[in-house]
């Protein structure tokens, strides 16, 4: 074994002695390594923060929407609204705890004199607030949450920093519609760069400023019974709500979506994974293209050093020796491509994080376990010795008078 | 017979170049004894260089069969093979075949990793052997920046690196000027009497058969040990 270390030497100073190439082939495994690297660490990142926000909605609400899930942008767009009938109907099922309603509309903020589009939301702080705070994960920056019935306003971290040139300060005065509001409290991010552009009031003031008096609802949150299963209460509104609409409407298409937080999440999960999926299948293909140039250049290196070969055959250097020197070669190509490429993934990955943090559409941090900067390491070595497989055969396999011979 | 060093038994060495075949070899029987300094002279396509390969290992013959101390060669596998070649034979090339990205010391100690000698014991060693030949200011040279001399001066230090018992030198002053190729001579001569290395050297140069005091003649690949016969056999053609 004192030679391996030697022939580890021997292979270190061939690849020095043709190091353009070496580089070239090493940027090649780079690119892999940094796809790799960079697309999982951020696509982790965000199955995290999707999983964790998910845990914050905990296990047992079930949320309806008007419109058909699987097509959502007619679902937002369309103005679909949960009827008064339709919400009794969820109300009257067995199985629901408390019912939450929202409604949202966009309205003119004016704020130190700058105008400015923003959504508002009435929410039900009286009965409601326990429930946004303890499953949905609300919680105050600054400030405090408004009185039921007063015309107090909470705002969401997008309104408060982004929207308004100048920045939104508790206790001040915000115009809606012509009304002046107080502003008690700054929200914590609420995960997405849209929740965070609401101003949220209590239902009852929303409904008097907007016009809204039919008691509709574009989005209702049920909050199940201790024990009850959130799955079997799920398919209970749904049927309820059909028959409301069959009675109203005449119709039985389902135009409303009835979801529980688990499903949401796994919906969230499979998209994700399909992603990772993918992402893996083309920074494979990268590898793969990588690979094939340390294959290539270990080739060109064989034939170049056949001679070399021969001499050191003639010098007693065994078939094993010369396959280890160059699977040594391809090894080092790889592993080198893999530091490269981790390290250049996780700069990238971690940009990305910082950028996204400053503009904000989702948060997610990026998340580079040590698992996968191994994985990465590791990895790359494998491709590398892998790829180098058939050239260092082919060179071990020379039989020593034919690489001697003399090419004149 | 049995304390010969290399014996040969009819061996034949034939090539297939295309469809056409090319013997090399016709049953040539030759014995190279412990101490022995041969001569192996012919003209060139002679079969003196395909002689060499079997007498140093690295080629198998297509007939006939090739003892290394009375082990007979066919028996041993390709690696065995090449671990006594670097324990017991040593090479100088015409074309003295250094690696040229290894310095002068690193070209000797080269045959010794293969033999799993210790890092110190090799780079003295290989030491030693370079100022025996004379280069012990050329210690971390590489090849390029050696003159022809040098480099066989290298070489040969090579080929005593693992103290093999013999040495085979394919016309070692092929590539040099008459002045420099005697001195190579003189060195291998001097390793001959100094230390009572086995040396077998092919060439087709009569002043360096001159060194020996055995000369076997090569012609159509067949030996005549006697230099008259070999003679008419090569004009009678």
């Amino acid at each position: 074994m004192v030679q391996i270390n030697e022939y580890f030497k021997i292979a270190l100073r061939n690849l020095r002695m043709r190091s353009l190439r070496s580089w070239l082939t090493i940027l090649g495994i780079v690119i892999g390594v940094f796809l790799i690297i960079s697309l999982l660490s951020l696509s982790e990142g965000i199955k995290e923060t999707i999983s964790k926000q998910l845990r914050a909605l905990g296990g047992e609400m079930i949320f309806i929407m008007p419109g058909d899930l699987s097509n959502p942008i007619a679902m937002f767009l369309g103005g679909a609204e949960l009827q008064k009938e339709d919400i009794e109907a969820i109300r009257k099922t067995e199985g629901v705890d408390r019912v939450l309603t929202m409604s949202y509309k966009s309205v003119v903020a004016r704020y130190e004199d700058e105008g400015k589009t923003v959504f508002l939301a009435g929410v039900p702080w009286e009965e409601g607030r326990d429930i946004l705070e303890k499953f949905q994960g609300w919680s105050l920056e600054e400030g405090k949450w408004p009185i039921p019935g007063k015309r107090e306003v909470v705002i969401g971290q997008q309104v408060a920093k982004e929207i308004f040139e100048e920045k939104v300060k508790v206790n001040k005065e915000i115009i809606l519609k012509g009304r002046r509001f107080e502003i008690v409290g700054i929200l914590n991010s609420l995960g997405s760069k849209t929740d965070d552009s609401f101003i949220y009031m209590d239902t009852p003031i929303y409904k008097e400023l907007t016009g809204e008096k039919r008691d509709t609802a574009q989005y209702v949150m049920v909050k199940i019974e201790e024990g009850a299963l959130a799955d079997k209460v799920a398919e209970d509104i749904k049927e309820n709500l059909q028959q409301t609409r069959k009675r109203r409407a005449g119709t039985d298409v389902a135009d409303f979506s009835v979801i529980t937080s688990e499903k949401m999440g796994d919906i969230a999960g499979n998209i994700l994974s399909i992603i990772q999926f993918a992402i893996i299948i083309f920074a494979g293909i990268a590898i793969v293209v990588g690979g094939i140039g340390i294959t290539n250049t270990m080739f060109t290196a064989v034939r170049e050093r056949t001679r070399e070969i021969g001499i050191m055959k003639a010098v007693g250097a065994q078939s094993s020796a010369i396959l280890t020197i160059f699977l040594f070669e391809a090894g080092i190509i790889g592993f080198s491509g893999g530091v490269g490429g981790t390290l250049l993934g996780a700069i990238f990955a971690k940009v990305i994080e910082k950028y996204g943090q400053a503009h904000p559409v989702v948060y997610f941090s990026a998340i580079i376990s040590p698992g996968l900067i191994l994985f990465g390491l590791f990895f790359s070595f494998f491709v590398g010795c892998l790829s180098g497989f058939l050239p260092a055969r082919r060179a071990a396999q020379l039989k020593p008078v034919d690489a001697l011979r003399r090419y004149e | 017979m049995v304390n010969s060093l290399i014996k040969l038994e009819n061996v034949w060495k034939v090539y297939k170049l295309g469809k056409v075949e090319v013997v090399a070899l016709r049953g040539i029987s030759l014995e190279i004894a412990p101490g022995d300094f041969v001569t192996l002279i012919g003209p060139s396509g002679s079969g003196k260089s395909t002689l060499l390969n079997m007498i140093g290992l690295l080629d198998a013959p297509t007939r006939g069969k090739v003892f290394i101390k009375g082990k007979d060669t066919a028996t041993l596998s390709e690696d065995e093979l090449s671990h006594l070649r670097g324990k017991t034979i040593g090479f100088v090339f015409q074309e003295f075949n250094l690696l040229p990205h290894l310095t002068a010391l690193e070209n000797v100690a080269l045959p010794m990793i293969f033999q799993e000698i210790p890092e110190e014991t090799r780079r003295e060693r290989a030491r030693n052997l370079l100022i025996s030949v004379g280069l012990e200011d050329r210690i971390s040279h590489q090849p390029a920046e050696l003159s022809g001399g040098e480099r066989q001066r290298v070489a040969i230090a090579r080929a005593f690196a693992n103290n093999p018992e013999l040495v085979i030198a394919d016309e070692p002053t092929g590539n040099l000027d008459s002045e420099t190729g005697k001195k190579i001579m003189e060195i291998l001569t001097n390793f001959h009497q100094k230390e009572g290395k086995t040396i077998a050297v092919v060439t087709h140069d009569p002043h360096i058969a001159a060194y020996s005091k055995k000369t076997v003649n090569i012609v159509d690949g067949q030996t005549s040990i006697n230099q008259v016969k070999a003679k008419k056999a090569l004009w009678s053609k």
